[in-house]
Order: C-alpha cells, then structure tokens, then sequence
C-alpha cells in the first residue's frame, strides 16, 4: 500500500535511502518511520479567540539493530548533515547497549487498507473556517445560559502522511486526517462555583465533529451542577458515565493487558489469559478497522499488519497487546499494537476500544438504584497496579430510591478497581463515543463514598 | 517602542555562582542577525523564536534495557499580533525566506482571527533580556555509554535489593535546550540550559499481592547537578523500602484530620492548587481568587511565592519565551493575597508587570501562562515539635498517582508515604491515602511551619494544553484536610 499524495514519496524515498545507509553503516537489521504533518488548531480562553495555530512538520526516526543491541535517534531537521548525525547517534547508542535476543523488525505481510480515516475537505480547511467553528462552540454555550464561562476550547484539524521502511523489505504508506474539538468549562453563581468539567469530540471526518452540539452539551452538565452540596458517606452504588468510566476502567484494563506491563510484574492480569478477571455484562474489543475513527490504520509503527482483537469476552480475558519486542519474549507473533510515533521507539498501545453495550437502558439503571451517585467525571488516581483508586467526584449526583435527588459536591469515591469489575450491577444500552474509545454508562456495587 | 525598558546583558543572571561562560558558536549569532533582521521590517508586533531540543530518554526495566532515545526537535516560532489578535505560525524551515514565509502566515492567522476577537489583546511594558543567558556547560556532559551503564547498575540494585521486588523501572529523562528570541519590541537574547530528571518505581510481589512506590528527583542543570541532589541508588533503595512497607500496611480511614505536609506536598499543593487559580488567565476566566486581590486567604504563617530564579530548581527560567527576564512573584504575602502570575497581555489587563511566566515547551507551542518554581517560605517551627503536637493526625510525604485540582481551588493529590501520628508519636505507615479539601481553606488551618526547607518536585511535568518543566517546595506545613481512605467513619 502506497501513500497516495507526492508527500508520501518523497517520505518513502528517504526512508529506503537512510535503510540503506544504516545497512552500509554496519546495522543488522534497519527501521526508518518518516511523518509529515499540517496542523490548524484554534483556541479560546475565557469565552473568546486567543491564537490561531498553524504548524508544518516533517520527521523521521531511526532504529537500528546490531549484534542484537538496538539503537535510536530521530530528527526533524532533514538536512543531510542532520539525517547523518541522527543515524550515527541510532549506532552509537546501539554500540553501548547490552544485546537482548529479543530486538527484531518485523517481515513485510499483506495489509488491508482502512476505509475513511483520511478526509480530503479535512485537507482544504483553512484557519478562517477553524476560527468560525470554535466561534459556534462558544456562542452555543454562551447562548444556552449567561451563568456559562467557557474556560477553554479549541478546534483542531491536522492531515497527516506516515511511511515506514525496513531492512527486511516492509515499505508502508498511509494518509490519515483527525479532527478534535473540545471545551472545557463551569458555571458561576455569585459565590457558587460549578464542577469543572469537559466536553469533547473526535473524528477523522470534518463533518462528524459538531461544536455546537459540544457548546450546549458542556453548558448542560455545568448548570445542572450547581447548587451542588455534599451528602453524609455511604457505601453503594455508583454509575459511571463514559467520561468517568474512561479513567476508572479502561485506563487501568489497558495498562493490564499491555505486555509490557505483564512481562515487567506490574500487571494485576499476569498468568490470567482464558480466566475470569471482570463480571460477565463486561465484552471488550480492540479494533482497528473502524471507518471513520481515530484509532484505526491498516498497520502499527512497526509495520505490522492490524485487525481485530477480543480483550475481554464476557469477564474472560482473552488477549494481550504485543508489539515484536514484547511477542518475541513470549514466544509469540506480534498482533499489530505496536504504537508511537517518528519520535520514540515503538511502545504498546490500544487502536479504538470497544465496550459492548448492555441490555437495560440509563433511566432503568438509575430506577434500580436505591442508594447510589452517577458519578459524571472522576478526578483522582488510580493506581493501575493495585487497582486502589481514591477521588473526588466532579458533577456529580445523588440517587436515593430510583430517582435523583440533587447534585452534590465534596464527595469522593474509594475502592479497587480490579474488586469492583466483579461487582459490575449493570452495563447500558446507551453507548457514547469518546475518541477512540466507545462505552456505555456502567453500574458498580459496593463503591465507599465519602461525604461530609 | 521607547516605553520598554531594555537590559544589555544582564547583570541579574551573571550574579548566579554557577554562571558558566557561554560557548555559543558563530552560527547562533548568524541566526539571531537573521531573526532581527526579518523582525527589523515589520510594523506590527512580531516575535520569533527558534527553539532546539535534544532530548535523551534512558529506560532499564526488569532487567532490560527497554529503550534508549535520542530525539532532536528544533524549528522556529512565530507569534504576531494584529489588531489586537494572536496568530502563531511554526516551522522547520530557518532559512530567511522561509522565515519571511512564517511572519507572512503568522500576520495572516491573525489578520484572520481580528474580526472575532472581542477583548484586544495589548502588551504590558516589561523587563526585557538581552544578550546570553547560559546555564549549562555540556563539555562536562558524560557521554551516553557512561549513562547507560549508571542506569543499568541502578535497576540490578533495585531487582536485588529484596526477593520481593517483582518489577522495576529505572527512567532517565533528559532535556537539553538552546533558544534564540528576538521580538520587535527589543527582546534579543540567547537561552541554553539543561534540564535532566531520574524516576524509579519498585514494584514488590507477596503472596499475590502487589504494591509498587515511585520516587523522582529532577533540577536544572548538568548530570552532576543531578547526581549531587540525589543519588539514584538513594532513589532506588527508597523506592523498594516503602513498597515493601506498603505490603503490610493496612488503610487509612477516612476524615477530617491534622496532618503535616512534607515539601513535596507543599510544593504540589503551592504549584496545583493555589498556583493554577492564579494564573492571570484561569483568574480573567472566574477561578476562586477573583477579586480577591489584598484580602486575607491563608494564615499569617504563609507566604508562597514564583521565582524563575531559584538556582537549579528544574523549573529555572531567566528569560521566559516572550523574551521577558524571570523574577520572583509574591503570590501570598504573610496571609494575603498580593498578585496573580502573569503573561505581557494579562499584565496589560491588570496593570500589572510580567516577571517572566510566559512559557512554551517546544517552538511548536505558543507562550502561555505558566508556573516556574512555585513553593512556601520557610518558618520557623522544629518538625519534632510539630509532630509531638499531634494527638490523632498523619505525617504525609510524598505524591502518588498524580494530582489535580480545579478553578475552585478544590484539590486531591494521592499519596506516597502515610504515617500515622497519635498522642504526638510516629506510627507506621498506612496505605491508599489520598487529601483534598479546598487548598485555601487548608492554607487558612495552618498552624505550624518548619525551618526545614527543600524545593524538590523537580521530576514532574505540569499540563495545561502543553506540558512545561516546573519545581516546588517549600517547608512542612501542619494544617488540616480531609483524608480520603478505604474505609469511611
């Protein structure tokens, strides 16, 4: 698969010629990964336009391997002088490392090419059309309620050419497109401050990312938020919107099925392939294939082909996230999660997430609820290790008998995250979209609440 | 321009001891000639900036050495102002005609945003610098083999320290930076420094039970520097102490308690909780300390400040990226509130004078407000004696896990070390402790402030849109807030 613009190559040229040179250099084995970029970001503060943003980029890294010691350096001043200079620092750093069986490229393997990540009118944005889409965000919150302070938001577009080549004969080329809005903000009342809270969306598609709908969605949940007071402590049930259920529960299930992870002690999901680690309601994806979504490409960074992959199937965890290094410690084939960028070695990463959704819908999981708190986002930590996470609850609210009874605020949840996977209650109908991740909104049992 | 008031090279940053003769080559003076010379022809308010970074990252993990990168990221910045909008253009292209190229663009951008700009944008008079403000000398750098093998023989300690050590992470972070600044109201000046940090995390197995601990040391300056402030087998033999602690450690319960902060807390509560809100920007969008300049916020115990000054500290700044020279801030004077962190446009809303908060990570970021070394002064109390005064309370040290904190000055920081505190003696440690409260209502219950002082939050970086090299500290602080634990009262 070759890029399809003159960009690609240009890219494919240098990075068949720097292979080449590394070879002649005296490197076993060759990786070059070469990016090319046009970014338009526009951003507001305080309700109004600060910098409208334009960025041109072009860079490539280099990974050499030789007697089995890896090396790496990149650059994105391409003269010549610099491109040598970078190849000598792969070599010299690979000359002081301590050989590890384990570094290998990749062999070239049939790719299949992803349908709608690249978005040709994406391409022909200009910064004035950015400038008046960040406009509508601000007047849509604004417009909704004058108590609204949008804090911060920003439109952004970038367009963007990849290649990669190595030694072994890979020679991959794709073109890709991703667009971003996000606001975030609170409401004010005289002495009453709102949650801070967020509201985002993230395409490859112009036309899929909205920044009116976002405008009034963020000043939806800010108002609904004030007023807020705190409630005595409890333990109970908590639903996680998918904003809170991003960092509470996909944050700490991808770092335990990333091999590194496992293969470095750190992972609670060592040793538990093909056994129970979540409560059934739970299914999750990796899938690259998605039209449209950020997460997808037909290939990782190191030019291994990608496709589809199961996590979890009900409660059973099924698989990990290999790139070669980690795969080939294991005795295995890498299965495509090698993530990074011209910048970095290649690392371990998801493509899109997806959560499957439940039978019953947001209204009966609250309904069902007798004592509990929908939890919209979660600011603290989760310790991805141990599971332990302690936070406060921002924009949150009170459920008693089916119903919710006001927002509250000085509250915060504590609990393992890894205990309470087996104490999910419910998983909704309703799924939303969040970058490259999908989920619904998710019920936990026996959460401790902390109030005042 | 005449209203500006210009240093030629400066005396403040020359009075630092470890001021180091520059070593700048023929082509800087070269390029910044060029950027003057393409600034020189311009009506409106140009800036330019070209920024080289090299960045070095060294990762040993379990026994293997899992990465060693050498990253070079240099292009140019340019930030123009027209009719009271920003437009910022960024490329790879240094050359005179693709410089031109970029002023064109950037004036462009901010042509195009004027009509939909509602508050102008004017610029406050400031201090500006001028000449070369150097404050590394990579002759005495080691080179990257004599790195590795540090790093290297660090994990081995901490993999053998104990059978319990199941996992281990030895990381080296560092960022050697070169600036040249022109703008057309007078900046003209030439940065280098260095900005190096190590973080460790042991990760201890028993019994199917897995805990892990992190420590972090960072400063501005050489690799000695670094090493001079804390060895990493001091890192890694902590590290491994206080995960093993953690195995047999039970949770805390959660309340309202009197607690002591140790310097790092401090450090994050001054930089996350107290220094965000005022932030001359989060202040214009609503944060808590809106209008509140004069009024009494914290005890007379306290006095927190922001000083790009402070030699070594990693978030050493002596001429920020607007070209203004770095100064100390006096945030909270003994108890009240006395200024807001500011950028030249904010300092124009407020009246104010910038000293040197305007920061952009790499010359793709435009300047925006930002921290530099945010702590608390000392006082004068003796630690023993604080912690004797506490019947039923918490000696903290230490962050974990991250912290966050809001426009509301509400925080929540994870802790590292929690040890118990009754009848005025130290217990054991206890675990799963996070804090929050609301940073100047805890800032109000301070009671005692120790004379033992440290800046020292030096590995982290701060977020806000972009990331930025910032430090903190201050004393310990008794005062009191709500301790989140596993079990509730």
């Amino acid at each position: 698969m070759k890029s399809s613009g003159g960009i690609g190559v240009q890219g494919q040229e240098l990075c068949n010629s720097l292979v080449s040179e590394a070879v002649r250099l005296g490197a076993d084995e060759a990786e070059v990964y070469y990016t090319r970029s046009r970014k338009l970001e526009v951003v507001f503060e305080k309700n109004d336009l600060q910098v409208p943003k334009g960025d041109n980029y072009e860079g490539v890294g280099i990974r050499v391997i030789r007697n089995r010691k890896q090396g790496f350096a990149s650059t994105n001043i391409l003269s010549r002088e610099s491109l040598n200079d970078t190849l000598r620092s792969a070599l010299a750093i690979s000359d002081a490392s301590p050989p590890d069986p384990n570094h290998w490229l990749p062999e070239p393997a049939q790719v299949t090419p992803v349908l709608e990540i690249y978005d040709p009118q994406a391409g022909d944005l200009e910064l004035r059309e950015a400038v008046s889409k960040g406009k509508l965000l601000i007047e849509a919150a604004r417009s909704f309620d004058p108590r609204v302070t949008v804090d911060s938001a920003a439109f952004a577009m970038e367009t963007g050419t990849r290649f990669i080549a190595n030694s072994k004969g890979v020679e991959l080329g794709e073109d890709s497109s991703y667009i971003w809005c996000v606001a975030m903000g609170f409401a004010r009342e005289k002495e009453d401050v709102s949650s801070f809270d967020a509201e985002y969306a993230i395409s490859c598609k112009l036309q899929d990312v909205d920044p009116y709908a976002i405008g009034r969605k963020l000043a939806e949940k800010v108002v609904k938020s004030l007023g807020a007071t705190s409630v005595p402590g409890f333990r109970g049930s908590v639903i996680l919107t998918p904003y809170a259920g991003l960092d509470l529960l996909i944050e700490p299930i991808v770092f335990s099925i990333n091999a590194e992870n496992i293969q470095n002690g750190q992972s609670q999901w060592k040793g538990k392939l093909d056994s129970r680690v979540s409560s059934p309601l739970l299914s999750i994806t990796d899938d690259p294939t998605l039209p449209r979504q950020v997460g997808s490409s037909a290939f990782d960074r190191e030019g291994v082909p990608t496709k589809p992959l199961a996590i979890l199937e009900r409660g059973i965890l099924s698989n990990y996230l290999y790139n070669c290094y980690t795969a080939r410690r294991d005795g295995l084939q890498s299965n495509g999660h090698a993530v990074g960028s011209d910048q970095s070695v290649p690392g371990i990463g998801v493509t899109n997430i997806v959560v499957a959704p439940g039978n019953i819908s947001l209204e009966e999981m609250i309904e069902g609820t007798s004592r509990g708190l929908v939890v919209n986002r979660y600011s603290g930590s989760v310790d991805p290790v141990s599971g332990d996470f302690s936070g406060v609850v921002k924009g949150g609210h009170y459920i008693e008998s089916g119903k919710v009874v006001q927002p509250v605020k000085e509250v915060m949840i504590a609990g393992n995250i890894y205990e309470l996977l087996g104490q999910i209650g419910a998983v909704s109908r309703e799924t939303i979209t969040l970058g490259n991740v999908s989920l619904p909104y998710v019920a936990m049992d026996g959460c401790s609440v902390t109030g005042k | 321009m005449n209203s500006y008031l210009v240093f030629d090279d400066l005396e403040v940053a020359c009075s630092l001891k470890k001021w180091k003769s520059p070593h700048y080559k023929q082509e800087v003076e070269v390029l910044q000639n060029l950027l003057q010379s393409v600034v020189a022809n311009i009506d409106e308010y140009v800036e330019i900036r070209y920024h080289k970074r090299i960045e070095t990252i060294i990762d040993a993990r379990s026994g293997v050495l899992r990465k060693v990168e050498r990253r070079t990221l240099a292009g140019v910045g340019v930030r123009s102002l027209v009719d009271g909008c920003w437009g910022f253009v960024s490329t790879t292209d240094v050359s005179k005609e693709g410089l031109q190229n970029a002023v064109s663009e950037a004036l462009q951008a901010a042509k195009a945003g004027a009509p939909l700009r509602d508050e102008k944008v004017n610029l406050a008079p400031a201090r500006f610098g001028r000449g070369k403000f150097t404050y590394y000398d990579d002759s005495r750098e080691p080179d990257i083999s004599e790195k590795i093998r540090y790093i290297l023989a660090a994990e081995k300690r901490m993999r053998e320290a104990s059978p319990l050590v199941e996992g281990t992470i030895v990381h080296y972070l560092q960022y050697e930076d070169e600036k040249t600044i022109v703008t057309s109201h007078g900046a003209s000046v030439r940065i280098k420094d260095n900005k190096p940090s190590f973080r460790v995390t042991a990760t201890v197995l028993r019994d199917g039970k897995r805990e892990t601990a992190t420590k972090s040391s960072g400063v501005t300056g050489g690799w000695d520097d670094l090493i001079a402030k804390r060895t990493l087998n001091e890192l890694v033999d902590t590290a491994v102490e206080v995960a093993i602690k953690k195995l047999d450690a039970d949770y805390a319960k959660g309340g309202q308690y009197t607690v002591i902060l140790d310097p790092k807390l401090v450090g994050i509560l001054s930089h996350e909780a107290i220094g965000h809100t005022v932030e001359a920007d989060f202040v214009l969008s609503g944060s808590i300390v809106r209008d509140k300049l004069g009024q009494k916020v914290a005890a007379d115990l306290v006095t927190l400040v922001d000083d790009g000054q402070v030699e070594g500290a990693a978030g050493m700044v002596l001429v920020d990226d607007e070209g203004v020279l770095g100064e100390r801030t006096v945030i909270i004077d003994k108890g009240v509130l006395k200024s807001y962190l500011h950028n030249r446009e904010s300092a124009s809303i407020f009246g104010a004078s910038p000293h040197g908060n305007a920061r952009a990570f790499t010359y793709r970021d435009e300047p925006i407000i930002r921290m530099t070394n945010t702590f608390i002064m000392p006082g004068e109390s003796d630690l023993k004696e604080m912690i004797a005064g506490i019947d039923n309370g918490f000696l903290l040290i230490d962050l974990a896990h991250g912290g966050q904190a809001d426009s509301s000055a509400e925080f929540m920081f994870g802790v590292s070390e929690a040890y118990k505190i009754e009848n005025g003696n130290l217990k054991g440690l206890v675990k799963g402790v996070t804090i929050s409260g609301q940073a100047f209502d805890v800032l109000m219950s301070v009671d005692a402030v120790s004379s033992d002082f440290q800046i020292d939050t030096g590995a982290g970086h701060c977020g806000k849109w972009q990331p930025a090299k910032v430090d903190g500290g201050g004393p310990y602080l008794r005062c009191q807030v709500t301790v989140g634990g596993r079990h509730e009262e």
